[in-house]
């Protein structure tokens, strides 16, 4: 419930966060157009007015202080009004960015929190060392007898473990109690051939998080890979 | 006028066209499927490029005719960051492998023995034809293939790969 209440209190303020990034963009839209639209007009207006004041009100000094402004207005603005400082309007803008992103984070964190809590998380990774005997494929994982996930690995993902990346394979919720968890590892062995193992772990699941690890080291002595669950305590 | 009526008859018709298709302006289903000459190919590592899916079947002759347009227009585009990929949705995978290793296309063929992602991007016709933009969006489908619809085609290709 606690989670649900945080939850909801995010979302509200991330979309409190978007409202108000709309209104300093739309005041930026209209800064960033402002000047072309509206100094021209403000600009030329004392030199418009001067003379029609010194001059006797006649009927022909309206039109002449129209022309007077028609004339002015197009260059009056490059000279007169400086370039309106954006900086600051932008500096506010990318802190609200910042702080959506932030929001987004923690969005995550929090659904992450709620879907899978921690005295069910079970989550299973997969390391890779070295590779020479074995080009990993796919990764089949059962836990208690049931398909949970097929993951295939591609030649970037394969390289990315060979530089010492862990993949999360699987996250999910089991009761606590006894489980088995099967891994099947496919892909190229020795000499190029087709080659498939699998790795069994037996494990008690407790009130905590449980954080499997899948580790495929080389055995040099035999010129084999070898496979192994790894049970973080 | 008469130009202005032509021009939007031109650009109207294959969006009218597309309408039916669900996925159209939607985010690309990602996958991840063998490809018949060894290795895995995710879609989601090609976000930045664009990337054509092809649905083929080896028993579809326009199928045949399209991979090898296809072909051609990789060959044409490769440098700009386009991506080709042919998705096998045959139920005999040996009929794939056979035309696969007969026929010089330079793109990966792709198989999908369970229709998974034939599935997911709701294939009704063979051939079709799915072309994503660099955000990894559907932009646009075509579900049949002739000369006139490849010209619209490399229009629309270009059009996104210029983007």
């Amino acid at each position: 419930m606690q989670y649900v209440l945080s939850f909801m209190k995010a979302w509200s303020r991330l979309l409190l966060l978007c409202a108000f990034l709309s209104v300093p963009a739309a005041s930026f839209a209209q800064a960033a157009t402002k000047p072309k639209a509206t100094a021209p007009a403000a600009a030329p207006a004392p030199a418009a007015v001067a003379p029609a004041a010194d001059a006797p009100p006649s009927t022909e000094a309206a039109p002449a202080a129209d022309a007077a402004t028609a004339e002015a207005a197009p260059s009056a603005p490059d000279a007169a009004s400086p370039p309106p400082d954006t900086r600051g309007l932008d500096q506010e803008v990318q802190g609200l960015k910042k702080d959506v992103v932030d929001l987004n984070r923690e969005l995550f964190v929090l659904e992450e929190e709620l879907l899978f809590p921690a005295n069910t998380q079970v989550a299973v990774f997969v390391s890779m060392d070295v590779g020479d005997f074995f080009a990993l494929d796919s990764v089949t994982l059962k836990i208690d007898q049931k398909e949970v996930i097929n993951y295939l690995y591609t030649p970037r993902e394969v390289e990315a473990l060979l530089k010492g990346g862990v993949h999360r394979l699987y996250l999910g919720n089991l009761k606590v109690g006894k489980h088995e968890l099967v891994a099947f590892f496919s892909g190229k062995g020795p000499n190029d051939r087709d080659y498939k193992r699998g790795a069994t772990l037996k494990f008690e699941k407790g009130i905590g998080a449980k954080y499997l690890e899948l580790k495929i080291n080389d055995r040099q002595r035999k010129q084999q890979p070898e496979f192994e669950v790894k049970d973080w305590e | 006028m008469q130009r202005l009526c032509l021009a939007a008859v031109t650009f109207c018709a294959p969006a009218m066209a597309d309408t039916s298709y669900p996925l159209k302006a939607h985010e690309a289903p990602d996958f991840a499927l063998h490809a018949i000459a060894g290795g895995n190919v995710r879609l989601s590592e090609h976000r930045g490029d664009v990337v054509i899916l092809s649905f083929w079947g080896s028993r579809c002759t326009p199928c045949r005719e399209q991979l090898e347009a296809l072909n051609r227009t990789l060959a044409t585009y490769r440098s700009a960051g386009l991506q080709v990929y042919g998705i096998n949705v045959d139920d005999d995978q040996t009929r794939a492998l056979a035309y696969a290793h007969g026929e010089s296309v330079t793109f990966p063929l792709l198989l999908d023995p369970e229709k998974s992602v034939s599935r997911s991007y709701q294939v009704d016709n063979l051939p079709m034809t799915l072309l994503i933009d660099r955000n990894g969006v559907v932009r646009n489908v075509i579900r049949d293939y002739n000369a006139k619809s490849e010209e619209l085609f490399l229009q629309q290709l270009r059009a996104l790969l210029n983007e």
